[in-house]
Formats: C-alpha cells, structure tokens, sequence
C-alpha cells in the first residue's frame, strides 16, 4: 500500500507554500518529516487530511494490486490534543467505536486499548477537562489509532510527553509500524533520526528524501541542516 | 509628556489593524484586499480617520446619552424642582460611577501592551494617561452638562464645575484604593468589584432615584457645600495618586492575562472557554443508555444543564411570576383591563424582541463549539456527511424542546391574559397567540443552529473568524428590535409568523442538509 502524492500545490494568496509536491510513502515505514518553522509541514498535512482545498494535483492510496481505494480513514494526531472535555475518557471511546463499529477489525474491549496507551485505571472515568496535556494527547493518539486508518499523520506528537511517556509511544508506534504508513512531523532532529525509517525534508515547498544509508549519523545531520539552509 | 505620547500612538497602531482586520474580514471585500494590506497606505490614513472618530465619539456620546437617558429623562418622573433634582441624580450617581469607573483600574488591553509586554514606565505610563482621561472627562462632559444646566436654569459657574466634580471624585477613589494598596497588598480590578462596592454603588443609585420619589433632593446650598468640600479632598487624592511610585507592582497585579482579556473581548477568548469548561458538571450518576450519537448528545446535554435545562427553568418560573402578577394586578386594578387587553390584542410584535432576548440559542451553540465541536472537528470521522447530520438532528430537537418551555408558558399566559381582560371578539386570537409564540421560539432555535452549521464562525483557538455570522446576529437584532416599532392586530401579525416561521424552517433545514457537510468545519 502507498499514499501517493502528485503534483500537489497549494498557495495563500500569493504565498506559495506547497510548490508541487512528488512523492510515494510506502506502508510499513515511518517517515520523519523535517522542515523550519513555517516550510509548510502543517499545511501539507491539512491538505492530505482534507481540511484545506488544494490548488493543484492530486493525492490517493494505492493498494497492492495497483487499484485505488477510496481514503478509507487518514488519522491525524494534532500538535494541541483535541478532546471533547465534557466526556470521560471511557465514554469517549465507546462513542468512538459505536459509530466506526465497520472500520474497526479487531474491536478488542475497551480497558484493553486503555492498556495499550498505559492510561491508569483510576483515570478511565474521569472527566477529560481534568486530563493533563500528554493525557489529553494520549486520548487522541488512541482514538486514532484505534481505527486503525491507512495513513496516520502525526503532527509535533511526542513534544508534550514527558520521557518515560515519549519513550512508551515510540515503541508503540514502532510495534504499529507495519500496518500503516506513518508520517512524523518534528522540529527534533533526534528523535526523527532515532524513530523514523525514512528522512523527508520539505523545504521552499518541495519534498525530497534524504537518502540515509551511505551516511554515518554525523554527516548525516549536517547533510539534513544544510539541505533545511538552503535559500 | 513622551512617555504618553507612545503609549498613544501604541494603542492607536492596534486600532488602526483591528479596524483594518475587522474591513477584511467583511464578506466579499476580504476576496479582494491582499494580506499585505497593514501596509497599505490608503487604508491606514482610513483605519486613523476612524481611529480618531472612535476616540472623538468616545469622549462624548457615551456622556450625551448617560446625561439625557440617566439624569434629563429621570428627572421628569418626579415632581421635584427640576433644576436641584438634576444636581441630586447628578451628585449621586457620580459617587457611584467614580468606583465603577476608575480609568486608572481598568485593566484594559492598552495598559496590558504597555506596561507588560513593551515594559514601558509604570509610573509614567498611569499618570500621563490618567491624565488624559481625566482631560477627557472634562471636555466630554462639559457642553453636555452646560446646556443641560442652563436649561434647568443651573447657574453656569456650576454647570461648568460639574465636570471637575466628577474628575474630582473619580480621584478621591483611585486616592482610596491606592491607599488601600498599600495596606493591604491587594488592588481592586474595577471590572469585578467586590461586594462592599456593589452595596457603595447600590446605595448611591437608591439615594439618586428614590428621595426626589418622596420628593426629597438636595438643594443648590448642599450641592456648592459638597463641591467645595470635593475640591478640597480632591486635591489631597491628586497629591496622592501623583505621590504614588509603585504603578508598575500594583499593573502587574491587575493585569493578569486573564482580567484583560476577560471583559475587554468577551465573546472571542481563552477566557470564555475556559469559563464554558467551567460549566461542565461531572455527577457520576449522569450516564447515558443511548448508543453512538444519541448517547454523545444526551451526555452534552446532562453535562451542561446548568446552562442549558436549568437556565430555561428558571426563565420560566420567572414568566409563570410575571403572568401571575398582572393577573392579580389587573383583578386588583380593574381600570388597565382594558390596557393589558389591547396589549395582548396588538403588541405581539413586541414578543418578537422578548423570545429574542429568552432564546439560548447563541449561548447554547456557543457551548457547543467551545465544549464539543471544537475539539471533535479535528477528528476527521466527526466531519463525515452522516455524522454532521446526526448530530445536527439530535441537537435541534434538544435546542427546540429547551426553547418551547417558556415560551408555552408565555403563549398560555398571554392567552389567559387576554382571556381575563374581557377577552375577544374571535376565539381565533387565542390559538394564534399561543402557536404565534412558539412559532417564534422554534424560529429563533432552528435560526442560531442553522447559523452556527452553516456559517460555523470559529477557528481552532475560539475566536470568531467569519464576520458574515457577526453580521447576520446583529441583523436578527436589529430586525427584532424593530419589531417592537410595529403594533399589529395580533390575529394578522401571528399568523404571518407562523406561516414566516415554517417556511424559515424548511427552507433552513433543507440548506444545511445540502451544505453543512462543507461549512461546518474549523476555521483556519
């Protein structure tokens, strides 16, 4: 499966932001996507997600007989967690799976899912307008995941974790990895070099990848922060 | 002198953008003026034309209106010397105002963005500027309290003293409460005044209206008395506050983010979200039997009763009070029968602006985005078509059924009303004035949901992004407002509602089961 991209422009008034972007994600990676503040990462993330009409090009999903299914479900976890406050977070996700009750394959129970996120018992109850930042994040990164989407973008994901948390959802996305196509956007170099399979920079609103084999993890960086200078 | 000069041109340069930003945001004009319009120098000469207006009208029609609204036109209620009424209400309600309205404790967003994020000179800062404000009050008070003055055959030395009375009082206060500073270490935010000022300022507005009532007001004697004695303690705060060199602890105090941005923009900000989150009530025995939409509603729905259920219950208690009232007023009194018979007969109109005032609607779909749909939208299964009308289904009939309580109560008693006051010619009028009334509230709820989907003005951190739907509100007020013009034969007025009404409806409905799948979404 592939989330191919082709040609995708988008401009704000005269600002062009995406300058035809070309490119094929393959399921299975996890793809970091580097860019400065501003390059556009958010942007092309709205684009995939359908929240901002594109100018330009198209997008869609490839199987592996080469037939395109319709996008069945992109997950997007924000960079600011997103929770309906007034629900706990037991309600929240049994709202969630009544209504994606066909896209769902495996529905487990739904103290099992709270485990795969390591959200404490005592917490599954409450009000989610008590939730702190990285439990808020966790709740969203969890309904995404549950439904399981082809593509799953993930926007600045891991920022608001503290680091026995950040280390707990890299492993769980690296144990999710094989049934997905993940793209990761961050500011941090390290993580995207410890996490990410693959290395993708956008800059003046072109994709390119940096290859990361022949490269030694010194070079490599300096061959990211140049590609990112460039003017 | 430098140090205002700044600080103006600071809160002029924000003006002047938000004056631009509000031009852009306009439908059809926002198609056509690019984003680098704040440099545009057309529009900045335009934005400062206005800027300068604004702070010109703001000097006197605020004073205009309070004068002939709150002294001139209450005057004519009593049958006192109009002339020393005048000086009584005027004297009174000076006092209060001078605690309610302090200019140096506002925090306001212009004293926010200099003295916090520009760091300017505190000290500097609230002197030049009180000063100013103070000039202000002189100059917008002074035509308005001559011609008013002279009119009441005031003598003129006092007409124009009138205005330094109030800078003189507005000082004596800030002179306390710097005082009290100093004391206590706390500082008092003139947008939420203790409890001590609200029975300070009740007593003074009771002492303005109530004695000239029984005919008691002060005469010209006190008044000169009380205005040397002002001039004197006046002087003595003037010392005081330009005594004072501590601004800069006693800002930081009163400009927390939170107090600035609390008042200044209520409708478009953290604070209201964080006061919508407030009304959130977890009761563990709240639960839900639904399954999937119907169970996320009713939960959205128990969760805020305080806002919604509870409020309209109260409102109606209210209504069943009034109703209760001019019943047992009209046996008691049997001369307004006939009064209250035409009114019920022909003042319909007039409900309009009421079941206006009653709706929740902009409340209700407020609470909804800050509390639901603001975080749900970002999830993409939220936006399907069939989700969207779901949910926009459940919430309607929420919305309605709230709405129809008072306003079944408010048809009942209009009715019963009429029928009291010796009743009608058609029995028609009974039924039209029940079904008119809740014609209308169903009206007003189906008209703010369908604003809210179809123009869904919100972006992501709650702020109104879309002027159109401003725009559309203060049209359902205005034209509401204007309703209150127009007396019609309740039979003819409440029929053309209910037809108004169902058409409104099914025309509404049917619009946003074409397009809210596309307009209801985030703004970006």
């Amino acid at each position: 499966m592939k989330l191919i991209i082709k040609d995708l422009k988008k401009s704000f008034e005269k600002k062009e932001v995406l300058n035809g972007i070309n490119f094929e994600f393959e399921k299975g990676k996890i793809y970091g996507l580097l860019g400065r503040n501003g390059a556009g990462k958010t942007t092309l993330f709205n684009c995939i997600n359908e929240d901002i009409p594109i100018d330009a090009g198209d997008f869609y999903i490839e199987d592996e007989n080469g037939s395109k299914p319709a996008p069945e479900y992109i997950g997007y976890v924000l960079s600011t967690p997103n929770v309906p406050e007034f629900l706990t977070g037991r309600e929240f996700l049994k709202f969630f799976i009544e209504i994606n009750e066909h896209k769902i394959k495996d529905k487990k129970d739904i103290d099992l899912y709270f485990d795969l996120m390591k959200i404490n018992e005592s917490d599954r109850d409450k009000l989610m307008k008590d939730y702190s930042h990285g439990m808020k994040n966790k709740m969203q990164m969890l309904v995404n995941i549950i439904a399981s989407p082809d593509v799953l973008l993930l926007d600045e994901p891991l920022t608001s974790f503290d680091v026995v948390v950040a280390e707990e959802m890299k492993q769980m996305l690296k144990s999710i990895k094989d049934n997905h196509i993940i793209i990761f956007s961050t500011h941090i170099m390290e993580l995207a070099l410890d996490l990410c399979d693959e290395i993708v920079i956008l800059n003046k609103g072109i994709l390119e990848q940096i290859d990361k084999n022949y490269l030694d993890s010194d070079s490599f960086k300096n061959k990211i922060i140049e590609t990112l200078k460039e003017e | 002198m430098e140090t205002f000069a700044t600080s103006f041109k600071l809160k002029n340069t924000y003006r002047v953008n938000s004056i631009i930003y509000s031009i852009k945001g306009l439908p059809l004009v926002r198609k056509i003026l690019p984003d680098s319009l704040y440099k545009n120098k057309g529009l900045k000469v335009l934005g400062n034309i206005i800027s300068a207006i604004w702070e010109i009208a703001g000097t006197f029609l605020g004073k205009i209106i309070y004068i002939t609204f709150m002294i001139v036109f209450m005057s004519y209620l009593f049958d006192t010397d109009k002339g020393n009424t005048f000086l009584h209400i005027f004297l009174f309600l000076t006092l209060a105002g001078s605690v309610l309205n302090t200019y140096l404790f506002n925090p306001s967003k212009d004293k926010y963005y200099a003295i916090i994020i520009m760091n300017m000179n505190a000290n500097k800062f609230a002197l030049s500027n009180y000063c100013y404000s103070m000039l202000r009050v002189v100059i917008g008070f002074m035509p308005v309290t001559v011609i008013s003055g002279m009119l009441y055959g005031i003598p003129l030395w006092i007409c124009i003293a009138l205005p330094f009375f109030v800078v003189m009082s507005k000082m004596t206060a800030i002179a306390l409460d710097i005082l009290k500073y100093k004391k206590t270490g706390t500082a008092s935010n003139e947008n939420m005044p203790t409890k001590g000022y609200w029975i300070f300022v009740g007593i003074m507005i009771a002492a303005a209206y109530i004695p000239p009532f029984f005919g008691i007001v002060i005469n010209f004697n006190i008044f000169t008395i009380l205005l040397t004695l002002s001039f004197i303690i006046g002087i003595v705060s003037l010392i005081q506050i330009y005594s004072f060199k501590d601004y800069k602890k006693l800002y930081k105090l009163i400009l927390t983010t939170e107090n600035v941005y609390a008042f200044k923009n209520a409708t478009s900000s953290d604070a209201v979200k964080i006061n919508m989150a407030k009304r959130i009530d977890y009761d563990k025995d709240i639960a839900s039997t639904k399954s999937g939409f119907a169970y996320f509603h009713e939960l959205f729905v128990k969760r805020h009763s305080k806002l919604l259920t509870k409020a309209v219950k109260k409102q109606t208690l209210f209504i069943i009070i009034i109703f209760a009232m001019i019943i047992m007023i009209s046996y008691i009194v049997p001369d307004i029968k006939e009064n209250l018979n035409t009114i019920a007969l022909t003042y319909l109109p007039y409900f309009v602006f009421i079941m206006y005032f009653l709706n929740r609607g902009t409340v209700i779909t407020q609470a909804m985005f800050m509390n639901c749909d603001h975080s749900m939208l970002t999830y993409k299964f939220y936006r399907r078509p069939t989700v969207i009308l779901s949910i926009f289904k459940e919430r309607l009939k929420t919305l309605i059924r709230i709405n129809l309580l008072p306003s079944s109560f408010i048809g009942i008693g209009l009715a019963t009303l009429l029928y009291v006051t010796g009743g009608t010619e058609d029995p028609l009028n009974y039924l039209v004035l029940f079904i008119s009334i809740n014609a209308i509230s169903i009206f007003f709820s189906v008209h703010y949901l369908v604003l809210y989907y179809l123009l869904q003005p919100y972006n992501i951190n709650t702020k109104i992004k879309n002027s159109t739907y401003i725009v559309v509100q203060y049209l359902t007020y205005f034209i509401c407002f204007f309703m209150m013009q127009f007396k019609l034969p309740t039979l003819f007025f409440g029929i053309a509602c209910i037809i108004f009404s169902i058409s409104y409806c099914l025309i509404s409905l049917m619009l946003v089961y074409k397009l809210a799948p596309k307009t209801f979404k985030i703004r970006l």
